[in-house]
């Protein structure tokens, strides 16, 4: 007991620093003691101890007998460890305050920019990186938007000095927003039908060409390689597009209504190209077509409405069960708009209002991990507790999926994170003058 | 009277009509004197003088425009011309009760997305200060009716019309008119019986005041205030003029004062069945004769607007047909979409059954033609004819003051006749002619002949002559036909038949050994045709031909159609999916056993004990009540394992309203919410469903002093007014930052005052100046005796009366506030001007400033942890709720957010969890804290005894994310539970398969004729946040 308070004075300690400084590198081995223990791919341990060194998980069980030298020894009696959280998808990195057009990076100008990359505008010490690190969340998928092809988007660990300790992977993934399909069902919803349908056959022919020249460059690259062809000169869009065509990378595409998913499903298997869905609010009226050329869905509309009148009001906290039960691979995110951008910490709260509405809890936990780990293709590093992955990891006092939850400590590659951030700061400077005023203790 | 019809267009009557004699006071003749007798005798029709009543082979006689007689054996005049009307019916000629003047004045209605500053109108000294109050307007000022709007309306069977104004918000008196050509004559009544109005606004982007529904609503409240009070100004001066300046001269409120005192009724133009109401409404305040023109989605609420007792225009505006096609595109028709294509026929018959008076327009309609179509629909599928009828003439005459001259066929009543070659209201008769005060208008569209048939046909060339068999098929008009000799035939091309029975065919004659194109021309009469020809040579040729065998006519389409039947479908309130046939019972007695009550009052929270209602209020709270067995319908639920709490409150909502921001002055404080409620919004029962009960609907942002609230109880399926929590004390948005100051709409919003957080202070100072004023100049004289009787009395300005209630305390200031010196500010404002403010919105730095909060008493309803968007929340943090509340702050979460407005009991546990409130403080912060902050903790907010029965089960601890609401309770009504919405959405999908099979195969039916019907949705609101005024 004394451990533990001697433990939560060090972060409140932390708390109140002036700012958040990246940690240095996993110096000794650690070993988590006599916690629960939710590894996601393994059985819960109960007082369990989970060890690692250098960034990466050594050992994990009931009791570790053998400890390296040097080991420092937390005891967390009462408390629980789960791998780190996972944002999906997020402009968070690319931006800082919505409305201030000097601070936004996510969108490119122009309808095709295949060859921007989100990782180099990643800004290592945005406020909103340690916000969001406080509640959980240590990797994030920070994604360019705009336009038809938006760019690369790229895994980000939230800590770091710089946007290149900070990288996880990348590129993740090529990001397509699909065309609107269909009239959205509101009043000021001022496209004609036939405006509509203009606008949308120009976009997909923009992809099909797109795709077509950009074959076309693969081609003629091949073939200087080969020797068979003259050496060329470089089109960097073209050029960014290659391990696409390759498929080294995949391609995310944003789409939520079930024409534009079906659309892009078509797209995918004609083109020979490896798709996720990004968005998904139709998804389930579809997961037997996603699952039958397993597709994956990221699925970020839990917290929206309905987006036709007639739905029914939990359409959107149900999708994730009806996805699940028809064997879609799927993960939970929060809105890709900008203005979920300072919001990725509340992720947890969509992944539970799933499991609410009938998502198992074990799943509806993975959606917010392994699964989404697994989407981005990260899953030999984190979304689990296993040996050998990274120590990427964070110790509560109850299911994080839970608001009331506390998130004490998060650790990333095994490096112990400042667990302080610019709300915890206001917070503690503005406690102080109501002490100084009398009114609080 | 200026009579200035031009030269030529007097020329033109004059050659158009075989005579237009009428009387013409002052026009002197041009040349030759017109002398043609106007004298006229209709014979062998039937007549129907007046609905429900007609003549068989009935006689009308007509002299110089007015009937003289009608009757079966009418002793007719010697002097009449006969005019043979065998196998017609004649029916008094059709009234068109709006005919829209449609032209727009320039610069009126900005479109969306349209950022260009207002057009600057040329100010007159005669001109209202806002261009859409223009009640002066002469709708027959430089006007003329084209002859093929003429023509069309003629074709319909309309006569005469109800000529309206249709632009603006006063838009001016009407005029009643005759459909003969267009003269001096045309006019019946230069001013008709009403003023017409309408809820028209610029959209979002327009900066002419108003640009919503709420401000032109508010426009016309106080144009109505001042119209009236115009008229005692006037008066007051006329008897004092050495104690009182002269008041302005105005000649709209001079109109409009004029026509209120006259007892001249307002037709109001409404897009659906709430802006019905919401005229009604206004009607009521200021005591107006009603009228309305309507829109079809009457049947919606017929007893409601019943109860208006209006008069009400309608247009046969049938939705368009809902594609279907695809599973996929389908997913777009909403449920209300899909009723509304199947009730929309019915509308008409549904006002017959409510009593409610109605005439007809084809106005609003894409084609004209669609009128008498969907006129005829709604009679097969059960209006009388005698009603549809009646709605076309009896009922205009009688409303639009011309039941004397018009309406019936009556000796003495202008000569205005519609003839139809059958019933008017069913099959495929048509109009063949009208006669318009006197004057005989034909509308041949057709020869009288009809060419069809087998024909003997003898044709002569070269010595030489043929008798071959012509067949003539196809429709009346668009013939096909061929040639027939022994075992063979030729195809005809291109014959034709004209309107003068004149007859033309052609074809190739290479199998009758004349090479080359044959042509034949002639004409027609019954079962005899001839002509002459020309072979491929040039040789003439003779020809005439014997009908041996009438056509007949596929014995497909013989078939009788099957009768359209009336829309089985019960409406449902509010319209569409989700919605109750009924509103949920009120059982005498609830109890509830056995739960976990969170009461968020003294008694804390209680373990397993039993809630005890009583007519819908609160009557115990304990353990081991019990309800005696003979109490009928009482309701006994055990609710082992679940927990009970109050209905959650929003303290800051943007649902359930049509209009959200009058956004174009700094001051709208005469606009208001409740004026503008959407019970239709189906966020009420999606909020319903997370446990919400209660809201406090506001104005946006937009302003610094904006709209006044309204607080609602979520009573899905009642009407806009029965949605009011009646005695919540009145309320008011204020709003500071970012929003007021425009700072994030482009380099566009630069100018309006004020563009600092400086400016925004002086504004509502100065605001709050003027109503001091105000309030003062009213007081001295109502309390001054004598001497005030002879001064002009100060006009009621619904501006100023809503900021003098926030002075006196009676109205409740509810400021949109993000930065700590914004909030201190509109604190030491307040105090100046000794009032309270109610409570600081968002209060995003509320925080920093917490112990002024508290001293001065204002509540802080935030935002749980919304941060990042904009430059003033840069400094938003999640504790904000917490310390606020320490340090001694009424505090609330508000969601801001339809969305959010769905679980406001997790947003409470965001209390827990940033500032260890615990739990039972926590769930205060979406229960009472907001009931006391909005002044309505009386009634809601807590569970105690003689409380509104408002209340929560869920399934298990509420704060947890786990969660689910199972049952939401108001006034001890049902409004949610888990098992009725599964019931309701079996409905709304069996209901979209139903309907969708009976689009599909219903085919034959017209396409709909909704203007624009792909893209207004009356019902939907859009989603709106304060945040809006950053993303758009």
């Amino acid at each position: 007991m004394n451990r533990l308070l001697r433990y939560m004075t060090i972060f409140l300690a932390a708390a109140v620093a002036s700012d958040q400084i990246p940690a240095p590198p996993q110096t000794h081995p650690i070993l988590l003691s006599n916690a629960t223990i939710h590894p996601v791919t393994s059985k819960v341990i109960k007082r369990g101890d989970i060890l690692f060194e250098k960034g990466v998980i050594t050992a994990m069980g009931r009791r570790i007998g053998i400890l390296p030298d040097n080991t420092e020894t937390i005891d967390l009696a009462g408390k629980h460890i789960y791998p780190g959280l996972i944002a999906a998808t997020t402009t968070m990195g690319l931006m800082e305050v919505g409305a201030v057009r000097a601070t936004l990076d996510y969108s490119e100008s122009g309808t095709v920019n295949p060859n921007v990359r989100a990782e180099v505008s990643y800004n290592p010490d945005s406020e909103l990186i340690p916000v969001t690190r406080s509640n959980g969340i240590t990797i994030i998928h920070t994604t360019p938007m705009g336009g038809l092809i938006s760019g690369t988007s790229a895994a980000m660990m939230l800590d770091g000095w710089t946007w290149e300790s900070a990288t996880l992977k990348a590129p993740v993934a090529m990001h397509l927003n699909w065309p609107r399909m269909t009239g959205g069902a509101y009043p000021y919803f001022t496209q004609s039908d036939e405006e509509l349908k203009k606008q949308r056959e120009e976009r997909l022919k923009i992809l099909e060409k797109v795709f077509e020249e950009a074959k076309g460059y693969l081609e003629a690259s091949n073939a200087y390689e080969r020797g068979d062809g003259p050496a060329m000169d470089t089109d960097m869009r073209w050029e960014s597009m290659m391990p696409v065509l390759r498929r080294e990378v995949p391609v995310f595409v944003h789409a939520d209504e079930v024409q534009q998913i079906e659309g892009a499903v078509e797209w995918s298997r004609r083109m020979g190209i490896d798709i996720t869905i990004v968005g998904g609010d139709d998804a389930w009226r579809v997961a037997d077509l996603l699952a039958r050329y397993n597709i994956a869905v990221i699925y970020d509309g839990i917290h929206s409405l309905p987006s036709r009148r007639w739905e029914d009001y939990d359409v959107h906290f149900t999708a994730p069960l009806k996805l699940y039960k028809a064997g879609v691979k799927f993960c939970i995110a929060t809105s890709t708009s900008q203005f979920a951008a300072p919001h990725q910490r509340n992720i947890p709260y969509q992944a539970a209002t799933a499991a609410a509405y009938g998502l198992p809890r074990e799943e509806a936990l993975k959606a917010v991990t392994l699964h989404v780990a697994e989407i981005l293709g990260i899953d030999d590093r984190v979304g689990s507790l296993e040996m050998g992955k990274d120590a990427t990891l964070i110790i509560t006092d109850g299911d994080p999926l839970d608001i009331r939850t506390q998130v004490h400590q998060v650790f990333i590659q095994g490096k112990k994170i400042d667990m302080s951030d610019r709300h915890k700061v206001l917070y503690e400077k503005y406690k102080e003058k109501y002490r100084q005023l009398g009114k609080i203790k | 009277m200026n009579r200035t019809i031009s030269g030529h267009f007097l020329i033109l009557a004059i050659l158009a009509t075989q005579g237009t004699a009428q009387v013409k006071p002052v026009d002197p003749d041009q040349g030759l004197h017109y002398n043609t007798p106007r004298v006229f005798v209709l014979k062998g029709a039937t007549v129907v003088t007046e609905p429900g009543k007609s003549i068989e082979k009935g006689e009308i006689v007509i002299r110089d425009g007015l009937i003289e007689s009608v009757g079966r054996v009418a002793n007719y005049p010697q002097d009449a011309v006969e005019i043979d009307l065998t196998g017609k019916t004649i029916y008094a000629g059709f009234i068109e009760s709006y005919l829209t003047r449609d032209e727009k004045r320039k610069g009126g209605r900005a479109s969306y997305g349209n950022e260009k500053e207002p057009e600057k109108e040329e100010a007159t000294a005669t001109a209202h200060w806002n261009k859409r109050v223009r009640p002066d307007f002469r709708v027959l000022d430089g006007f003329a009716l084209e002859d093929k709007k003429l023509e069309e309306l003629r074709e319909l069977g309309f006569t005469s019309a109800h000529l309206v104004p249709n632009d603006g918000i006063f838009r001016g008196q009407s005029a009643m008119i005759h459909l003969g050509e267009w003269s001096a004559g045309s006019i019946i009544n230069e001013q008709g019986p009403v003023h017409l109005t309408a809820f028209e606004s610029g959209g979002w982007r327009d900066r002419s005041y108003p640009n919503s529904l709420l401000g032109s609503i508010a426009l016309m409240r106080q144009t109505f205030i001042n119209s009236n009070w115009y008229a005692d100004a006037w008066k007051t001066y006329r008897r004092f003029p050495g104690d009182n300046e002269q008041p302005e001269v105005d000649r709209a409120l001079e109109i409009l004062s004029q026509h209120i005192k006259a007892e001249g009724a307002f037709c109001f133009e409404v897009g659906d069945e709430l802006a019905a109401l919401r005229a009604g409404r206004i009607a009521q305040e200021f005591d107006l004769k009603l009228w309305l023109r309507g829109n079809g989605y009457e049947y919606r609420r017929p007893q409601e607007i019943a109860d208006l007792e209006a008069f009400v225009i309608l247009p046969l505006n049938f939705p368009q047909t809902p594609d279907v096609e695809t599973w996929e595109t389908a997913l777009q028709q909403t449920n209300a979409a899909l009723r509304h294509w199947d009730m929309a026929p019915d509308n008409l018959q549904k006002m017959i059954e409510a009593g409610i008076p109605f005439a007809l327009t084809a106005s609003g309609l894409k084609e004209g033609t669609s009128f008498t179509k969907n006129l005829r629909r709604a009679v097969e599928r059960g209006l009388a004819a005698k009603d549809a009828l009646a709605s076309l003439t009896t009922v205009p005459a009688n409303y639009l003051g011309v039941e004397e001259q018009l309406g019936t066929i009556d000796e003495g009543k202008i000569a205005n006749l519609t003839v139809v070659d059958g019933n008017y209201f069913e099959g495929k008769s048509q109009v063949t002619e009208v006669w318009i005060q006197g004057n005989r208008h034909r509308l041949v569209r057709e020869p009288d002949q009809d060419f069809r048939g087998k024909w003997l046909m003898q044709w002569t060339f070269d010595d030489l002559t043929r008798e071959d068999t012509l067949d003539v098929s196809g429709k009346k008009t668009k013939l096909k036909a061929k040639l027939v000799w022994n075992e063979s035939s030729t195809d005809l091309k291109n014959i034709k038949i004209e309107i003068n029975n004149s007859v033309s065919f052609l074809f190739k004659g290479d199998s009758l050994e004349l090479t080359g194109i044959v042509r034949f021309s002639g004409s027609v009469k019954d079962d005899y045709a001839e002509g002459q020809g020309r072979t491929p040579d040039g040789k003439t040729i003779k020809w005439f031909a014997r009908r041996t065998a009438p056509f007949e006519e596929k014995s497909e389409q013989d078939k009788p159609k099957e009768r359209e039947k009336a829309s089985t479908l019960a409406v449902r309130y509010p319209e569409g999916a989700f919605g109750f046939e009924a509103i949920p019972e009120q059982p005498p007695i609830i109890l509830i056993k056995n739960a976990t009550i969170w009461t968020s009052g003294p008694a804390g929270i209680m373990k397993e004990s039993d809630l005890l209602v009583k007519r819908g209020k609160i009557w115990k709270i304990g353990r081991n009540l019990k309800v005696s067995g003979k109490v009928k319908g009482a309701v006994v639920i055990d609710a082992k394992g679940r927990h009970i709490t109050p209905g959650l409150i929003d303290c800051h909502s943007h649902s359930a309203a049509s209009s959200i921001n009058e956004g174009t002055q700094a001051v709208t404080a005469e606009v208001r919410i409740r004026d503008v409620l959407n019970s239709s919004d189906i966020n009420i029962y999606r909020e319903l469903a997370g446990g919400l009960t209660t809201a406090n609907v506001l104005h946006g942002s937009a302003n610094p002093i904006g709209g006044q609230n309204a607080v609602i109880k979520l009573r899905w399926g009642t009407a806009p007014d029965d949605l009011l929590l009646k005695d919540a004390p009145q309320g008011i948005k204020f709003a500071l930052g970012e929003n007021v100051k425009q700072s994030n709409r482009g380099s566009d919003f630069t100018s309006r005052y004020p563009q600092t957080r400086m400016g925004v202070e002086q504004i509502i100072r100065d605001a709050f100046t003027a109503a001091r004023e105000y309030q003062r100049k009213l007081d001295e004289h109502r309390g001054g005796k004598s001497k005030s009787l002879k001064k002009i009395p100060p006009r009621r300005d619904l501006e100023l009366e809503a900021l003098a209630e926030i002075l006196e305390g009676d109205r409740l200031v509810h400021s949109h506030s993000y930065r700590q010196d914004e909030i201190l500010m509109l604190v030491r404002v307040a105090e100046d001007f000794g009032f309270r403010i109610g409570t600081f919105q968002h209060v995003l730095e509320g925080y920093k400033v917490a112990e002024a909060l508290a001293d001065h008493g204002a509540g802080g309803s935030t935002f749980t942890d919304w941060w990042g968007y904009k430059f003033e929340v840069i400094d938003a943090i999640p504790f904000n709720g917490a310390l606020m509340q320490k340090v001694g702050v009424t505090t609330s979460y508000n969601s801001d957010s339809s969305e959010l407005a769905r679980r406001m009991n997790t947003e409470a546990a965001k209390a827990v969890k940033y500032g260890r409130i615990s739990e039972e403080g926590a769930l205060k912060f979406v229960t009472i804290n907001p009931a006391v902050q909005l002044g309505i903790d009386t009634w809601v907010g807590s569970l105690e005894e003689g409380k509104d029965a408002d209340f929560v089960i869920w399934s298990e601890n509420p704060l947890s994310t786990f969660a689910v609401c199972e049952q939401t309770w108001i006034d001890g009504r049902n409004y949610f539970n888990l098992v009725r919405d599964q019931q309701l959405r079996e409905k709304v999908s069996r209901e979209r398969n139903k309907l969708i099979q009976k689009i599909l195969t219903s085919e034959s039916e017209p396409p709909g004729d909704e203007k624009g019907g792909g893209h207004y949705r009356p019902h939907l609101t859009h989603p709106y946040s304060c945040l809006q005024g950053v993303i758009q």
